[in-house]
C-alpha cells in the first residue's frame, strides 16, 4: 500500500511538471525542405561563462582513423583530452580562431589536455590523415542539446524564465545567431521548432587498407 | 593546405563579420581539390666511393668525389607535390611529381603516383578499387607523408629496392574485413611497365637511400654510360602481384606478406623475369616502440647477356618514440647471387643505420642519420666501398 503512495505522489510531480529531470524545452531540427535533421545542436544563447570555473573535462577519442565523436558541444572554459587508441600516429591540430592549438605525432594517451576558453566552431583535423577531421563547437552557456535522428532535441532543467535558443548545425547555411527564437519557460513544458538550410555534405574520401599511410 | 587556407578563409570572414557574430560563422566544407608539398634538403657527407648516382660503386645516396676523396654536400634532396581531388561518387584522385636532382640527373619531375581510387565500408570491413600509375604497397617503412621513410632518412636495402625500381600503370583490388578480433587484408593487382624490374640488382647491386621511382624516370648504373628505365613494357605481359596482411584488431602484431611476378617474356631481347616474395612482420609490443622485420628473396633472369641472379635482403628495424622525438636503429642484410655463370652479379654486404628524427610543430622536421655499411661486390674488385655516411635532413611540409 506504502509503494503505491509513493508512485502515486510521483506521477503526481510529474504531471505537473515539479519532478526533477522534467523536460523544460523540446522541440525539433528540420531542413528546408522538412526533413529530420540528425546532429543539430540547439542551445541557450547568452553571455559567455566565466572560462575559468572549473569544468568536468571531455574527450575525443582517435579510433580507425576517425575523431569519436565527430561533433563535441561543450560549454566554454572546458578542457579536452584526444587520446590516440590508434597504433598509428595521428597529428591533431586546429587553425580556427576559437581555438589554435596542435598536438604533435603521438600515440596512446599522452597528449596534453587542451582548453577551450572561447566560444565558437573549432574544426579539427589531422596532418597526416588528410580526410580526418573533426568539430568541437564551444557553447556559451552549459544549457544545449544534440537532436537525433528524428530531429528532436530535448533541453532539460532550465530554471523557470525567458530564453533565447539558437540551433547550429555544421552543414548550416545560416548562423546560429540568425536562428535565434525566444521562449518562455515556466512550470509547463515548452516547445520550439527550428528550421535550418543546410548546404550539401562534402566529404574527401579516405585511404584505407594497404594504401593507407600509417 | 587545406588547413592553411582554411585559417586565410577565417582570418578573411573575421575581418568581414562583426565581433557579435564572428564566433559562428558558418563551417567551411572541405575543398574539392587539395595540394600538399614537401621540400627536404640535406647536408650529406659520404664515400669515399663516388655514389651510384654518379655511376660509380657507392652504395649510399651521397658519396665520395670521382678521385674517392669524402666530400661534404648540400643540395635539395627532393620536392615532392601532391594534388588531389574528389570526384564524383567519392573517387579519390591523387598524384605526385616528384624532383630529386641528384638521382634524376637534374630537375626533371618524376610522376611517382597518378592514381583514381573508390573505396567502400569503412575501416574494419571494406573494399578498394585503385588504378593508375603505382608503386606496389610492399614496403613497410615508406609511410611518411609523399611516401618518404617514417623512421629514417635512408630505407633498408630492400624498400629502397622497392620503391626506386618499381613503378607500374595498372588496377588493383583490394577487401579487407576484421572478424574475431583479427583483421584481413587482401589486394591484388597487375600492371604494365615492369618488364626490367630486378635489372637493377643485377647490374648494379643493393644500395640503401630514399629514392622514389617515377614511371618517367631512369636510374644510373655503376661504370656505364647507359641508365635504366624505370618503365619499361616490351613483352606486353603485365606484372601480376599480391598482398596479404593479418592482423590483430588492437594492432599489435602484423604480418604481410607479398608475392610479385612481372611475368617476363625470357625469349624476349632486354626482358627480365623476375619474381620474388617477401614477408614482413610489424610488432607495437610497448607503447612507444616499433619493431619491423622484412625478408625478400626472389631470381631474375634474363636472355641475354649471362645476368641470371638471385637476390635477397632482410632489415630488422627497432624504434623509440616519444611525442616529437624518434630514435631508431636498423641492421640490413643484402645479397646478390650470381646464377649463370656469366659476367659476375655476385654481392654479399651488410649495414647498420641509426636515426634520430625530430618533428618541429606541424611543417617541420629535423632529421640526422649515420650508416656504417660492409658491402663486397666482386665485380667492383679493390673498388669495393666500405662505406660510412652521414646525413642531416631539413624537411618542410606544406
Amino acid at each position: 500500500m506504502y509503494r503505491y503512495k509513493i508512485i502515486g505522489v510521483a506521477l503526481f510531480l510529474c504531471s505537473t511538471g515539479l519532478c526533477a529531470g522534467a523536460p523544460s524545452v523540446s522541440g525539433t531540427v528540420t531542413g528546408a525542405d522538412g526533413r529530420a535533421i540528425a546532429d543539430a545542436v540547439v542551445f541557450v544563447q547568452g553571455p559567455p561563462e566565466d572560462a575559468d570555473r572549473p569544468r568536468r573535462p571531455q574527450m575525443v577519442d582517435q579510433v580507425d582513423k576517425t575523431f569519436v565523436p565527430g561533433l563535441l558541444p561543450i560549454v566554454v572554459g572546458t578542457s579536452v583530452r584526444f587520446p590516440n587508441h590508434d597504433q598509428i600516429h595521428h597529428h591533431v591540430y586546429s587553425f580556427s580562431p576559437a581555438k589554435t592549438f596542435e598536438l604533435p605525432l603521438y600515440k596512446g594517451e599522452e597528449a596534453p589536455a587542451v582548453l577551450f576558453d572561447k566560444v565558437g566552431v573549432v574544426k579539427i583535423g589531422c596532418n597526416i590523415h588528410d580526410w580526418m577531421s573533426g568539430i568541437i563547437l564551444v557553447l556559451p552557456t552549459p544549457h544545449f542539446a544534440v537532436t537525433d535522428g528524428q530531429g528532436h532535441f530535448v533541453l532539460e532543467d532550465l530554471p523557470a524564465g525567458t530564453y533565447s535558443l539558437a540551433a547550429w548545425h555544421s552543414l548550416s547555411k545560416v548562423k546560429p545567431e540568425d536562428t535565434v527564437q525566444s521562449v518562455a519557460v515556466g512550470a509547463e513544458a515548452a516547445r520550439v521548432s527550428f528550421r535550418l538550410p543546410l548546404s550539401v555534405a562534402r566529404t574527401r574520401p579516405g585511404v584505407h587498407g594497404a594504401r593507407a599511410q600509417p | 593546405m587545406p588547413a592553411a587556407f582554411a585559417r586565410y578563409r577565417w582570418c578573411l570572414l573575421l575581418l568581414c563579420a562583426g565581433p557579435a557574430h564572428a564566433q559562428y560563422d558558418v563551417v567551411d566544407q572541405p575543398s574539392n581539390l587539395w595540394l600538399r608539398a614537401l621540400v627536404d634538403v640535406r647536408l650529406a657527407g659520404g664515400g669515399p666511393a663516388p655514389s651510384w648516382t654518379d655511376s660509380g660503386p657507392g652504395k649510399m645516396r651521397y658519396g665520395g668525389s670521382t678521385g674517392y676523396d669524402r666530400v661534404t654536400r648540400v643540395g635539395l634532396s627532393q620536392a615532392a607535390l601532391q594534388v588531389g581531388a574528389t570526384l564524383p561518387w567519392d573517387i579519390r584522385a591523387q598524384a605526385q611529381v616528384n624532383v630529386e636532382p641528384d638521382i634524376a640527373h637534374g630537375y626533371h619531375p618524376w610522376l611517382i603516383e597518378a592514381i583514381v581510387r573508390k573505396e567502400g565500408g569503412d575501416e574494419r570491413r571494406g573494399w578498394g578499387i585503385q588504378s593508375g600509375v603505382m608503386n606496389v604497397p610492399f614496403s613497410l617503412e615508406n609511410g611518411g607523408p609523399a611516401w618518404t621513410p617514417e623512421f629514417s632518412i635512408s630505407t633498408s636495402a630492400l624498400d629502397s629496392w622497392l620503391w626506386e625500381d618499381i613503378s607500374l600503370a595498372g588496377l588493383e583490388g583490394e577487401w579487407w574485413t576484421t572478424r574475431s578480433g583479427v583483421r584481413l587484408d587482401a589486394l591484388a593487382g597487375a600492371g604494365y611497365g615492369g618488364d626490367q624490374i630486378g635489372r637493377l640488382l643485377a647490374l648494379r647491386g643493393w644500395v640503401m637511400g630514399d629514392t622514389l621511382g617515377g614511371i618517367n624516370g631512369n636510374l644510373a648504373l655503376p661504370g656505364r654510360p647507359d641508365r635504366t628505365d624505370i618503365f619499361n613494357e616490351r613483352d606486353h605481359k603485365p606484372t601480376v602481384y599480391g598482398w596479404l596482411s593479418v592482423e590483430d584488431e588492437a594492432q599489435i602484431a602484423a604480418l604481410k606478406v607479398g608475392v610479385l611476378d612481372n611475368q617476363g617474356d625470357e625469349s624476349a631481347r632486354s626482358v627480365w623475369h623476375t619474381h620474388f616474395s617477401t614477408v614482413g612482420l610489424l610488432l607495437h609490443p610497448l607503447a612507444h616502440f616499433d619493431v619491423l622485420a622484412q625478408y625478400l628473396d626472389g631470381v631474375a633472369r634474363v636472355r641475354a647477356p649471362a645476368n641470371d641472379s638471385a637476390l635477397s635482403a632482410f632489415y630488422a628495424l627497432a624504434s623509440y618514440h616519444y611525442g616529437q622525438h624518434r630514435l631508431s636503429f636498423r641492421y640490413d642484410r643484402f645479397r646478390v647471387r650470381d646464377l649463370d655463370g656469366g659476367p659476375s652479379t655476385n654481392e654479399n654486404g651488410h649495414a647498420l643505420t641509426t636515426s634520430y628524427l625530430i618533428q618541429l610543430g606541424l611543417r617541420s622536421r629535423v632529421a640526422l642519420e649515420y650508416v656504417w655499411m660492409s658491402s663486397h661486390r666482386e665485380v667492383f674488385g679493390p673498388l669495393n666501398p666500405t662505406p660510412d655516411g652521414w646525413q642531416i635532413s631539413y624537411r618542410f611540409r606544406y
